[in-house]
């Protein structure tokens, strides 16, 4: 790989990304790519040159091709997907500069420059084999998480709930009799939770799984949408109440969806305070496959995207 | 220790290392019968941890419950070096190779203590102290 030559070509090679007004609040804008569809070697190293020498060299220290890929795929849509977002001025996705908050969750290190205000934003990413995806909102944390719907779990399913889960989501499970539907519904408690712990941003360990509890609750009204899901600290009676102390929905919004078919995709994000409006206001979500500088495609509102959980607007 | 293998003493960062530490040696038949198989020196890097790394066969047997786990192909290095992530393992994955190797060696690990392994080493020695606490 010849990186001289393509640093020369570089900003001509490349179209510019289309600028896009940032989310407003209460609403995400999630972004994915799907690796098997990005083929070409030289777009591949055009991604790389958007990578700092540390993820260049964190990237190169991958074994396997695929893994390497989906490595620099993940960095490179994460720069490009923020790089979008430019108010008043051009931001080169080559110059945004990340670090870890004090419990490891990555967030953007805004530059201090003159005529250069830090954008509100926040994201956060997911990968599986086959899809990574950033989210991103403004004003509040976000945590995302994506599966494969058919992925195969290798422990038995009731010993990995009774290991990880709450009392309440392992009885759910273990009723469930067809294998088929009790993995999927497996793979979508999971997403959520980690959606949950990845937008609290303190890591598995501040909350584990087995301390709150994820419930899918068919809102009495809305019966032409689908119900909303809430989160609770885990306890063996579930209390509907909506005074409820350890209900934490107040402060946290889920959505789950399946994506393109294949994927079930979980979002949370923190409740804007600032936003007045009921409490069941739905998450506006725009969804978009991309492949950067090539292609990008609005899926909301197609087959492409379902809404599974949560409250949700496309 | 090392020597019941059979095998020479085998360290993946420290190779070049050893090979000369070995010449001195000549006047000994059974190079075995230098001990240093606790020692394990990260490249670069000064500390010692004096017999606290976990034997080879268990870091051995982590590696092969992650290759299943991973579905990794045969020819792919798996070591104690080897970072989780780097290998590929998504948290879902991190926690099914957790629950495989508190079936295989008969341990519990809190999810804490999960959280904190990020390399098939740190999961050996995780489980050796554990298992060292199941016979305490």
């Amino acid at each position: 790989m010849n990186i001289r030559c393509f640093q020369r070509n570089f900003s001509a090679a490349l179209p510019p990304l289309v600028p896009l007004q940032l989310p407003s609040p209460m609403e995400t804008h999630l972004w994915y790519i799907l690796p098997d569809e990005v083929k070409s070697v030289a777009l591949l190293n055009q991604y790389s040159e958007l990578l700092s020498p540390c993820e260049r060299e964190n990237v190169n220290r991958i074994c396997g091709d695929q893994l390497k890929k989906r490595a620099l795929l993940a960095r490179a849509l994460v720069r490009t997907t923020i790089a979008r977002y430019q108010m008043n001025c051009e931001i080169n996705p080559r110059s945004l500069k990340f670090r870890k908050n004090i419990y490891g969750k990555p967030e953007v290190e805004w530059q201090n420059e003159d005529n250069f205000s830090p954008l509100p934003l926040h994201f956060n990413i997911s990968h599986t084999t086959s899809m990574i995806a950033c989210g991103v909102t403004v004003n509040v944390p976000i945590g995302i998480d994506v599966e494969e719907k058919q992925r195969r779990i290798k422990n038995n399913i009731t010993a990995f709930a009774q290991r990880y889960f709450s009392p309440y989501e392992v009885k759910l499970l273990t009723a469930i009799s067809d294998p088929e539907v009790q993995c999927q519904e497996f793979i979508k408690l999971w997403t959520l939770k980690e959606a949950y712990v990845k937008a609290l941003g303190k890591g598995f360990s501040a909350v584990p799984f087995k301390t709150f509890t994820i419930q899918f609750r068919a809102p009495a009204i809305r019966n032409l949408h689908p119900p909303g899901i809430s989160v609770s600290e885990a306890s063996e009676e579930i209390v509907e109440s909506s005074n409820d102390p350890t209900n934490l929905t107040n402060n946290w919004q889920l959505a789950l969806l399946e994506v393109a078919g294949s994927h079930y995709a979980a979002i949370c994000m923190e409740r804007d305070k600032t936003v007045g409006g009921e409490a069941n206001m739905p998450m506006k979500l725009t969804v978009r496959k991309t492949i950067p500088f090539v292609e990008d495609v609005c899926i909301s509102g197609t087959d492409a995207v379902l809404a599974l959980g949560g409250i949700i607007e496309q | 220790m090392a020597s019941t293998t059979g095998a020479s003493l085998k360290f993946t960062s420290l190779s070049s290392s050893f090979k000369q530490t070995q010449v001195p040696l000549r006047g000994v038949s059974n190079v075995n019968s230098v001990s240093f198989p606790s020692l394990r020196m990260r490249p670069g890097s000064l500390r010692f941890r004096v017999s606290c790394a976990a034997k080879p066969e268990t870091v051995n047997k982590v590696c092969e419950i992650v290759r299943k786990q991973l579905a990794l192909p045969d020819d792919s290095s798996v070591t104690g070096e080897s970072k989780f992530s780097t290998l590929g393992a998504d948290s879902l994955d991190t926690v099914e190779i957790v629950m495989g190797l508190e079936e295989e060696f008969g341990i519990s690990v809190e999810e804490e203590s999960a959280q904190s392994i990020s390399t098939v080493q740190d999961a050996a020695d995780l489980i050796e102290k554990l298992m060292d606490k199941n016979c305490a």
